[in-house]
């Protein structure tokens, strides 16, 4: 069978199915289920090869020990790369959760939130869509799209977050929890709004750019990020 | 066999089982004992004490575990073994080949190195020729081989790690060179 020579032959979905191959069970046995995800084959399909045969077969696929390419398409068949500096509240919010929780395996959901549909108004300027749609709906899309296409959009945004949170970030330092804290002891008053504070973050936050008016949230959302995150930084400032 | 304090014990690949074998391997590659706890105990798997070295000096000491290692490694992989009447087959070819299905039950098997690990993988390695892998990869029956296979002598267990060695230093050498 003709195996992959570079990332360049491999799938979203693969990438995502090899990523998560776990090495408690060896190294050997972490091969045999890598080769199989590559091969399309179950490993039990393997079961009676020679060890020494895989081992060598792994060789020719050694490029799975690098990263993918760091650079991404802009277009991705329909949709295009909106970028960060251009998100809303609420496309950040989720690139968060996403990237909080293992970004390799929701590499996909991420690209449905930053890759979109696009229109040119009658001036000429590009108009994303709406955040209106659900990622998971449309991450399958580029579960079939080849790694390289939009494996950089991760280091990408990394980059773009740490340089983020390190201008915003008096909106995101609490104050200190209570040291040592003992479970038995029941927690103060402030201790409690501490907990609730951290549990809670973005939706404060979103709160408090809505001005605690709950109809107004899907408003904040949408609002631009740096906007909302300037606005937020205000409040603060002039303790409003 | 080695002569300590006027008792013979085995040293020899085919004079120690695989239990002893395991045993005193666990030993000498546990790095929390010096060397002469180790040798110590080492020698605790042949029924001394540590005081039965009370009047050992240390010079002495030396001598014993000088002798005591002084193993001739040199054994070629037995092919087969046969155990109460079943024969069990190690190598069906001309030379050893590890299977997939072999690999995957041997990592699970070093990976905690519990006791009897070592005629563990042997129990993996050879089959029963009148069985079937279904009963031949079955729990119970490689518990159930592997108690027949520790009371085999080392010189069978020896040359099968030898190989695995082999393998897994070709697959370090070809991952190396890739990298």
């Amino acid at each position: 069978m003709q195996l992959p020579k570079s990332w360049s032959d491999i799938d979203v979905y693969t990438f995502k199915e090899i990523r998560s191959i776990s090495t408690d069970n060896g190294e050997w046995t972490r091969d045999i289920e890598t080769l199989a995800i590559i091969m399309d084959v179950s490993t039990d399909s393997l079961d009676d090869c020679d060890i020494t045969d895989l081992t060598t077969q792994m060789k020719s696929i050694n490029f799975l020990n690098s990263e993918p390419s760091k650079n991404f398409k802009n277009n991705i068949e329909n949709y295009i790369f909106k970028p960060f500096e251009q998100l809303t509240c609420g496309e950040f919010i989720d690139l968060e959760y996403y990237f909080s929780n293992d970004y390799i395996k929701h590499i996909s959901h991420i690209a449905a939130i930053v890759y979109k549909k696009h229109k040119t108004d009658e001036w000429h300027n590009l108009v994303y869509e709406p955040y209106t749609y659900n990622p998971n709906n449309r991450s399958e899309e580029f579960d079939n799209v080849c790694v390289n296409d939009i494996y950089g959009i991760i280091p990408s945004y990394l980059n773009f977050r740490k340089t983020f949170l390190e201008k915003y970030m008096l909106l995101f330092e609490d104050d200190p929890g209570p040291e040592d804290e003992d479970k038995n002891t029941p927690l103060s008053k402030e201790d409690q709004e501490h907990k609730s504070a951290v549990k809670w973050g973005w939706e404060r936050l979103i709160y408090s750019l809505c001005n605690e008016d709950l109809t107004k949230f899907e408003q904040a959302t949408n609002l631009p990020l740096i906007l909302a995150f300037n606005m937020l930084s205000m409040k603060k400032d002039l303790n409003l | 066999m080695v002569t300590i304090l006027n008792k013979e014990i085995p040293n020899q690949l085919n004079e120690l089982n695989i239990e002893q074998f395991e045993e005193i391997t666990g030993i000498l590659n546990d790095t929390s004992y010096d060397y002469i706890e180790k040798h110590l105990k080492v020698f605790e798997v042949f029924g001394f004490t540590e005081d039965d070295f009370q009047d050992t000096s240390l010079d002495e000491f030396k001598i014993y575990v000088k002798e005591f290692n002084n193993i001739n490694t040199k054994c070629n992989i037995k092919k087969s073994v046969v155990i109460d009447g079943y024969k069990y087959i190690g190598v069906s070819g001309k030379s050893f080949i590890l299977s997939v299905r072999d690999t995957k039950h041997i990592e699970k098997i070093m990976k905690n190195k519990h006791k009897g690990y070592l005629s563990e993988v042997l129990s993996v390695l050879f089959k029963r020729e009148d069985l079937s892998n279904v009963e031949h990869y079955d729990p119970t029956h490689i518990k159930h081989k592997s108690k027949l296979i520790k009371n085999l002598k080392a010189e069978y267990a020896v040359p099968y790690l030898i190989e695995i060695g082999k393998k897994l230093k070709q697959k370090v050498e070809i991952q190396n060179a890739a990298t």
